[in-house]
């Protein structure tokens, strides 16, 4: 199944990537080896470390929350609560207190990958089968469903711009693509051995990204302005 | 990574191997099967987690060399658990070549002392010795430079140089204990132990004393005539005579040695040599022949002179001579103390060396192999038998993070 896929991608004809732009690199953070997950709530970056999630400024680089929950693949927010992926469900975290107010099961049994919100819905990544879904955010509900050609190991949206990362064996990339399609429109590509788990938007010019085992969240310019 | 296998991977950080597995035990991805086979390796379903190792191994695409080559390294270890040494050792070579290709070097390091500790099974101790020399040890993770310095002292030991052994056993030990992980702690302390434990006792004019390793490597050193009875062989200094394929030379030249600086009867020489009762004149012409050959064989390190009665050992230069055996008598000793240089042994060359019958000597050898002091490798005419190794290894599943990134 693999195999064929990869064919296919190959063949496909795709815009040339480019190199992605590392402006900063954050972490690792103490008693946390692994990011799984980022989101953005407008003043902090939220990073899902496994057993916590933790808050830090971007400007200092320094912590400045911790909420004991669990967090196994991507974060969101939706300018009053958390949302975050653990196991086979999403949470819905409050981010004041760290209580967990509500579940939905994920829409990828735990298969899934990359989490973001966006026009009142969830957006979820389903890592080995390449697959986006829009799901509804009381019920969990599948609303529609994005075909990728890589696994998905973040989504975000930014300016109506759909964007989500990849990260297969030594290659890892953060792509936009048509929603409508799936289309790769464009690509930035992440140097060899750095990998994308998780990708959030500061709604300005940058994404953060999760970078996997190495514990480390890397923010990357968001490029603009020569869009062909 | 997807969230399940991050939870099960979660899960098995804090070694809850049956929380990993509930997470992932329908699932039959790769990633989820490497997860699977790791969990069950760790819960000591050898054969169980190998397959599952391999299965993900095959699963993993093309461009997943990385996730690939990790349960290559995970399977090589619980083969090596598993005592099965039939696998291919170019495999694990690639897999260690492309972990370090990938900067993985904690897992490539860890695929290169599988492979060593598979030579040291083998009892391929200078192979394994050349392999550890090229090893780059530098930053190595604890667990992993505990598991070097043990395969290091086990070289060490195995070719008789005690003080070597017991540095790379007391790194081993600090290196174990930054490693906090029990099981290596207490396989390293329990080889220690070993080492101090008797190795041999000395036989001189009549007296006998217990020695350990080290002591034996000292009288091995200090120039001493020695009649080795635990390795058959005649030492002087540097000088060596293996005698294990000549049984009787070597009854001959230990009955001389004893009976140093007297001479001895050659009556009780047939006896000791022919293992006959009433001698008559053709064991008395076969005992000269006998004598001739030693005599030649042992020029260098002693003259064989005729007495009026019988013959008489004279060491060259001013030597003592000591006799050396194993620890404690009987034939199984004799065995365990052949086997301790840790180089595979036929049951025939063991056979030979003790002037045994085969028969005998496999009686013998199974026997120890059901109590664990010996081990064999091979079936039938290429069954070879060892001691079993100095630390044992087969707690220790160190299993790399055989996870894809994400």
């Amino acid at each position: 199944m693999t195999r064929t896929r990869t064919k296919t991608d190959e063949t496909k004809s795709q815009p040339p990537a480019r190199a992605a732009a590392i402006v900063r690199e954050y972490g690792p953070f103490a008693g946390a080896d692994v990011i799984h997950g980022v989101s953005h709530d407008g003043r902090r970056v939220w990073a899902a470390t496994g057993p916590k999630l933790v808050a830090f400024d971007p400007e200092s680089g320094q912590i400045a929350r911790t909420l004991e929950c669990a967090g196994d693949a991507g974060t969101a927010f939706d300018g009053t609560h958390l949302y975050q992926i653990v196991e086979g469900r999403i949470d819905k975290i409050d981010p004041a207190t760290g209580d967990v107010v509500a579940s939905i099961p994920a829409p990828g049994k735990g298969g899934d990958s990359g989490l973001t919100w966006a026009e009142g819905s969830l957006w979820v990544g389903q890592y080995r089968d390449r697959k986006i879904h829009r799901i509804d955010p009381e019920t969990g509900a599948i609303l529609r469903t994005i075909e990728s050609n890589r696994f998905v190991t973040g989504v975000t949206w930014v300016d109506g711009e759909m964007w989500h990362g990849t990260w297969e064996g030594d290659e890892s990339e953060i792509r936009r693509i048509d929603p409508e399609t799936g289309t790769v429109l464009e690509r930035l590509e992440m140097p060899r051995g750095t990998g994308v788990s998780g990708l959030e938007s500061d709604g300005e010019n940058l994404f953060y990204c999760g970078g996997g085992p190495s514990g480390k969240v890397r923010a990357v310019r968001r490029p603009k302005g020569d869009k062909r | 990574m997807d969230s399940l296998i991050a939870a099960a991977a979660r899960a098995l950080a804090v070694g809850d191997a049956l929380g990993a597995l509930k997470r992932v035990a329908l699932r039959e991805d790769p990633p989820a099967l490497a997860l699977r086979g790791i969990a069950m390796a760790q819960l000591g379903e050898h054969p169980r987690a190998r397959e599952l190792l391999r299965r993900a191994a095959r699963g993993f695409g093309s461009h997943e060399a990385l996730a690939r080559a990790r349960c290559v390294v995970a399977e090589a270890e619980v083969a090596l658990a598993m005592r099965d040494l039939r696998g291919s050792p170019r495999l694990l070579s690639a897999a260690a070549d492309a972990l370090e290709a990938r900067a993985d070097r904690a897992n490539a390091l860890h695929a290169r002392l599988i492979a060593v500790r598979r030579l040291l099974l083998l009892g391929r101790l200078d192979e394994a010795a050349a392999a550890l020399d090229r090893l780059d040890a530098r930053g190595m993770p604890p667990p992993l430079a505990a598991v070097a310095e043990m395969a290091a002292a086990e070289v060490a030991l195995r070719s008789l140089r005690t003080a070597q052994a017991q540095a790379a056993l007391a790194r081993a030990f600090d290196a174990a204990e930054r490693a906090a992980v029990p099981a290596l702690l207490a396989e390293v302390t329990e080889a220690r132990a070993a080492v101090d434990r008797p190795a041999a006792r000395r036989i001189d004019a009549g007296h006998e004393q217990v020695l350990r390793l080290d002591e034996v490597e000292a009288l091995l050193a200090s120039g001493a005539l020695v009649v080795d009875a635990c390795r058959r062989g005649l030492r002087a200094g540097r000088e060596w005579r293996s005698l294990a394929r000549r049984p009787v030379l070597f009854a001959l030249a230990r009955a001389l040695a004893e009976a140093w600086p007297g001479d001895v009867d050659r009556n009780a020489l047939i006896a000791r040599a022919f293992r006959a009762r009433r001698p008559d004149e053709s064991h008395r012409a076969r005992l000269r022949v006998e004598i001739g050959r030693l005599r030649a064989l042992v020029t260098k390190l002693a003259r064989i002179e005729a007495s009026a009665r019988g013959f008489a050992l004279a060491p060259r230069g001013k030597r003592d001579v000591v006799v050396l055996v194993p620890p404690i008598d009987g034939d199984q000793a004799s065995l365990l103390a052949l086997l301790a240089d840790g180089a595979p042994w036929s049951t025939s060359a063991l056979a030979l060396a003790l002037g045994a019958s085969q028969r005998t000597v496999q009686r013998a050898l199974v026997q120890l192999e059901t109590e664990g002091r010996v081990r064999s490798i091979g079936r039938a005419r290429a069954r070879r038998w060892l001691s079993p190794p100095l630390a044992g290894f087969t707690t220790i599943l160190l299993l790399p993070a055989a996870l894809p990134p994400g």
